[in-house]
């Protein structure tokens, strides 16, 4: 049987209520870079190695109802402490006290609509001794 | 604030142990090198991880991560040949996707693109 041959992702689909109020957290709150081929109704931010695609009744149908999904995305940063003391004071809620899981730092946030993002920073090395 | 890049992206499951299996055995996406827990897709790290078991009610992730192979419905085919069940092919114009869930009901997009970009 031929490989399925899954070369890389994509992009991850945040299903957003609001196309405008999104809009402006990923990109002035986070301050992503907007893919310049974002059109009205379909609109991404790129981080690097993978595109945010923001999927909205725009895009989907005036039906298209969300509640925000409990997919968490790791969103590397240099220093965790640093980035939530940032986001804290333009008004975004952090849910718990920044965890640090032995390797990691983690803080847990949710964009308007409820999807789960996380700040996160490796500090441990990996076993092969490189970091990231 | 700057975000360098997406480290991991989380994929809910009732039994990590079945969600392992149905994304290294059935997308044959490789073990993560760093972390046999969790696989590679690509450039992207999926890790697996039971909300129940930190006290949070499961809900399946319906937005998508879309999975770029070289031909859409030759790998839809092949999937449905495992026991993958589809909800359907779309072409929006400028890409195909296959839209069917992992064994925890979150989506899984085929996704490949076809256009030139503008």
């Amino acid at each position: 049987m031929a490989d399925l041959g899954v070369e890389r992702a994509d992009f991850v689909a945040i299903p957003v209520q609001d196309l405008q109020r999104a809009d402006e957290f990923y990109g002035k709150t986070l301050g992503l870079d907007r893919n310049p081929n974002s059109s009205e109704r379909w609109v991404e931010y790129e981080l690097g190695n993978v595109t945010l695609a923001l999927v909205s009744p725009e895009a989907m149908g005036p039906d298209f109802r969300t509640e925000g999904h409990q997919m968490p995305i790791g969103l590397r940063v240099a220093d965790v402490a640093a980035a939530r003391a940032k986001l804290e004071a333009e008004g975004v809620e952090f849910q718990h006290e920044t965890i640090d899981s032995g390797v990691c730092h983690l803080a847990r946030f949710s964009d308007p609509d409820g999807n789960r993002l996380q700040l996160h920073r490796r500090y441990a090395p990996y076993r092969d001794g490189s970091s990231p | 604030m700057e975000i360098e890049q997406v480290d991991f992206v989380t994929v809910p499951t009732r039994d990590p142990e079945r969600a392992r299996a149905f994304y290294h055995e059935t997308l044959e996406l490789p073990l993560d090198p760093n972390n046999e827990r969790e696989v590679t897709a690509g450039q992207v790290t999926l890790a697996f991880w039971e909300p129940e078991s930190d006290g949070i009610e499961f809900s399946a992730n319906g937005g998508g991560i879309a999975l770029r192979v070289p031909d859409v419905a030759a790998a839809r085919a092949e999937l449905e040949a495992k026991g993958v069940e589809f909800a359907g092919t779309e072409d929006s114009g400028v890409c195909h996707m296959a839209f069917c869930t992992d064994p925890d009901g979150n989506t899984v997009i085929l996704h490949r693109r076809y256009a030139p970009y503008g």
